[in-house]
């Protein structure tokens, strides 16, 4: 028996959020088994700690869905970026593929893109299995 | 018998440094000395563990524990120590989070059995022989600690009343901390005896810090001589004072050495590693990045090589990942 991936999406609360809440009138956001939506009040606020705490709580993979570049009110999802492409170099160290950590942007009317995306990672994160992350009780 | 407060002091993974605090408390150790008891300290007297044991439980007033726990042995003595102490202070980075021992935690014991014995060119072992927990020698049982996968902060292992931090801690913290023992006038149990601010807030730098730096290439720091008035952001030198609680007496930025993080995470931060890391990123190209690529932002960082060692120098044991899965 095969196990639902468990994916955590990070969505601003000032573009992708709102579509997606007016689209889902008659389809959940989490429709997708496994996958999380988690609302951030800028992509600026989902901190590399964050990122982690999702992985250590059994995530195997985590997409940040943030504004396009040049739309985010606060460069927050410039800082994002950068830190999102050093955190993958970092947890590539202790075994996370980086290929687990997506970013992408998209405006509020970009729903059916932002679907997408969501999908074509479900499925890669899918094939990959669950992300190494040690257990409290497997620490030897 | 003397009424005088027991204390004593252990070490288990470890280099010696923070034994060496201890004497470098120069005249002050002599008030210690006089104000207490020290019923056991391995590297300086001739106390035994069964001394230890036949105490009653609770009997000695403070025990600090240096080092990370990584032995079975180990374990054992901080065990026995926790049952045997009112109270107990993890003494130094590696008893507080983990330290330079717990980098130890991107590898397991088999792989470092294999470099330490085996592949080092240092050491010639041509039967390649491992340590064993028993051998036996002409019909005699050698026995040897079990030597753990992974490197735990003494916290993982007992209780802990205090941290004291520091690769080592200070002169002026120890002697805040055994005089506020002394004095029973102690804050509440699991704090860090240590200021709250980062070490950033503290830094001889800070003042001619600029209100923004933005790191265009990141430097090591045998690669530049480093002007000692400037923050070493400035310069491209990672610098972990942000993510790193303050409390050191800036003793690496005086010698012109930038912060590795050894007291600990600064207040609120979970991950200093994380936090570190998110500091660093973020003002890395900050002039013009929103003109960067993605590439650019990976030639930018590829500066730096094994990024998870120098962000989690001290801190591995006590990340939120704690290690690596082999
Ligand atoms: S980053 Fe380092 S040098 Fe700069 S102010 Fe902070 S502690 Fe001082």
């Amino acid at each position: 028996m095969s196990e639902d991936p468990r994916i955590v999406v990070f969505c601003c609360n000032w573009s992708i959020y709102p579509g997606l809440q007016l689209s889902a009138i008659d389809e959940n956001p989490d429709d997708l088994p496994g996958v999380s939506h988690i609302v951030s009040m800028c992509s600026g606020r989902v901190s590399p700690e964050l990122v982690i705490e999702a992985f250590v709580n059994g995530a195997w993979g985590v997409m940040l869905a943030g504004c396009p570049t040049d739309e985010c009110e606060h460069d927050g999802n410039y800082k994002t970026r950068k830190r999102f492409i050093m955190l993958r170099k970092v947890l590539e160290e202790f075994g996370i593929e980086p290929g687990r950590i997506s970013m992408d942007w998209f405006s509020t009317g970009e729903v059916a893109k932002l679907k997408q995306s969501v999908r074509e990672f479900v499925d890669r994160i899918t094939e990959m299995g669950p992300a190494r992350v040690v257990k409290e009780q497997e620490l030897g | 018998m003397s009424s005088k407060p027991k204390v004593a002091f252990y070490w288990n993974a470890s280099c010696g440094g923070c034994e060496e605090a201890v004497v470098d408390l120069a005249e002050d150790i002599l008030q210690v000395v006089e104000a207490v008891d020290i019923v056991f300290w391995p590297v300086a007297l001739d106390f035994k563990k069964k001394d230890v044991e036949a105490m009653d439980d609770g009997e000695i007033a403070v025990s600090f524990i240096n080092g990370a726990i990584r032995t079975d042995e180990q374990r054992e003595m901080v065990e026995l120590l926790r049952r045997k102490s009112g109270l107990v202070v993890a003494f130094g980075s590696c008893a507080h989070i983990g330290g330079i021992p717990g980098l130890a935690n991107f590898y397991n014991r088999e792989l470092i059995f294999d470099r330490a014995y085996r592949t080092v060119p240092s050491t010639p072992n041509p039967d390649g022989v491992l340590p064993r927990t028993s051998s036996d020698i002409d019909d005699d049982e050698l026995t040897l600690p079990e030597f753990w996968d992974t490197v735990k902060t003494l916290d993982q292992v007992i209780d802990v009343d205090y941290y004291l931090p520091g690769c080592a801690p200070p002169p002026d913290l120890i002697m805040d901390a055994v005089t506020a023992i002394l004095e029973a006038n102690l804050p509440e149990k699991g704090t860090v005896l240590a200021p709250r601010k980062n070490l950033c807030d503290t830094c001889p730098r800070s003042e001619s810090k600029p209100d923004k730096i933005s790191i265009e290439s990141l430097k090591r720091p045998y690669e530049i001589e480093a002007d000692p008035e400037k923050c070493f952001l400035e310069e491209g030198i990672i610098c972990l004072g942000m993510s790193t609680r303050s409390g050191c007496g800036e003793r690496c930025i005086n010698a012109n050495m930038p912060c590795r993080g050894c007291f600990g995470p600064a207040e609120e931060v979970f991950d200093q590693g994380a936090k570190g890391l998110s500091a660093i990123a973020s003002i890395l190209g900050l002039e013009k990045e929103e003109e960067l690529t993605d590439e650019d932002i990976e030639r930018l960082i590829d500066r730096i090589p094994d990024l998870a060692g120098l962000f989690y120098m001290y801190s591995l044991p006590s990340s939120l990942l704690r290690r690596k899965k082999l």
